[in-house]
């Protein structure tokens, strides 16, 4: 059943920096929320999962840098023991291994500290916490700007291949409009707090309607190559 | 030119540059691209002689490179200023501290090159947008005109469409004003975009030298294609019919 979040608004120090919004995600469905900096993609994002939490629904949120997921102090064991609890699962280690295993952390030392693992495996671990309860909606912040492009590159595949076998919706926030055409179903262009397109992705590729929408498609990517 | 010979930097029982050698021509653009950890942000720190060479020597035009006064402009451009002083004071203490005249005209021209209105320098670092302060970052760096930049991951900070103003905005600078450009970066679109050549570090050694037209459709090497291929994943390159 499509997921419908209305009324996402914030105001900062008096100020609205997302102005009166709706969102309506189908199970399973990718989506694309990208804009420039500041435009406020992260604010509605947030607000997004304030408001399908407090109406019942799973969501599970990726921060743009495993520091802002990660404990120094804690290993990555306890990390995961604190989502199952704050989940209210009892431990499954076979969904541990699922997720390990489609995520390529398997050989991972639970018993090691974040600052032990490499960066990329860092940020697929905090993606394998977020999917341990199979939300309903899966908000990634930037998810692959915190690494290098190899490793970006796969953890996106990883995912990916791990969500096309699955109802979690994925809502990929980012600036970069060639990594979301690459990945989503549908963009919502955003632009000083509102939404100001929202259309299937080829559809915004070919034919941008808003300012920023046409702006995001004329600096998409670098070079475009003919095959 | 900028000519590094067989460059072995270690940092503890580990050699984080292993006998590099690299030229760059006066004028022209090299792009050192690899993942994290290979070695790029110390290439740089060591032709800016701020690490220790262990081997090797790096020179420009025969000297040691400090002789030519090279200029860097920095990743995290807000963090790369005293927050304390206004971007002018922070822009042109270096230059009085060397005991250059402050040509205004010359100022004003790159002002507009980097399309920065005169009145944004008397703001402070965080009083203005990170594109913004990054364009004054570029401006610190070439107001004395020196012969050598070093770009260490310039564009990173900088939302996408910022990224690409500001790379042709680099590169328009660069052809009038004639400087070397090294820019080390993730990011292998920015680089065939914009530079000449394309050298590929991996951990600590360099693993090939390629025209950057010809790397992104026949790299040299595996490791070469496993970028070139990553960058296509993100959507940095775009193959089109």
């Amino acid at each position: 059943m499509t997921i419908t979040a209305t009324g996402l608004t914030a105001t900062r120090a008096g100020r609205t920096i997302l102005y009166q919004s709706e969102m309506r995600i189908a199970p399973g469905e990718r989506v694309g929320l990208v804009g420039a900096s500041g435009s406020g993609k992260s604010t509605l994002g947030h607000a997004l999962i304030d408001t399908l939490r407090a109406a019942g629904h799973g969501v599970a949120h990726v921060p743009q840098s495993p520091d802002e997921a990660l404990d120094p102090l804690r290993s990555m064991a306890f990390h995961w023991r604190e989502a199952e609890r704050a989940l209210r699962s009892p431990p499954c280690p076979a969904r541990q291994q699922e997720l390990f295993a489609a995520l390529r952390i398997a050989g991972g030392d639970l018993c090691k500290r974040p600052w032990s693992w490499s960066r990329g495996m860092q940020q697929r671990f905090v993606i394998a916490l977020a999917l341990i309860g199979t939300p309903d909606v899966l908000v990634m912040d930037e998810p692959t700007s915190a690494l290098d492009p190899v490793v970006a590159a796969g953890t996106m595949d990883l995912l990916d291949r791990h969500l096309a076998h699955s109802d979690t919706a994925l809502v990929l926030i980012t600036h970069d409009l060639g990594l979301a055409a690459r990945r989503v179903d549908r963009l919502m262009v955003m632009d000083a707090g509102r939404i100001v397109e929202d259309a299937p992705t080829a559809q915004v590729l070919a034919s941008p309607t808003s300012g920023a929408a046409r702006s995001l498609c004329a600096h998409r990517n670098w070079l475009e190559l003919p095959c | 030119m900028l000519s590094v010979e067989n460059v072995t930097v270690r940092r503890g029982r580990a050699q984080v540059l292993n006998d590099v050698s690299l030229t760059l021509a006066p004028g022209k653009t090299l792009a050192v691209v690899g993942e994290s950890g290979a070695g790029k942000s110390t290439l740089i720190a060591a032709i800016l002689d701020l690490v220790r060479v262990a081997a090797g020597q790096i020179t420009w035009a025969g000297a040691p490179v400090r002789r030519c006064s090279p200029a860097l402009v920095m990743q995290e451009p807000r963090r790369a200023f005293n927050p304390h002083l206004s971007l002018r004071r922070s822009v042109m203490e270096p230059l009085e501290a060397q005991g250059h005249v402050i040509d205004t005209s010359h100022l004003t021209t790159l002002c507009a090159g980097l399309e920065i209105a005169l009145d944004l320098l008397d703001r402070r670092p965080t009083e203005v947008s990170i594109g913004q302060a990054q364009r004054v970052g570029i401006l610190r760096a070439l107001i004395a005109a020196p012969p050598l930049v070093l770009f260490d991951e310039p564009l990173s900070a900088l939302d996408a469409v910022t990224q690409k103003h500001t790379a042709r905005l680099i590169a328009d600078l660069q052809r009038e004003a004639g400087f070397a450009a090294l820019i080390v970066t993730h990011d292998l679109g920015y680089a065939a975009a914009y530079a000449d050549d394309i050298a590929v570090l991996r951990a600590g050694q360099v693993q090939e030298r390629t025209p950057a037209a010809r790397f992104v459709t026949a790299p040299q090497t595996d490791y070469g294609r496993t970028l070139r291929d990553a960058a296509f994943a993100l959507g940095a390159l775009e193959r089109v019919a």
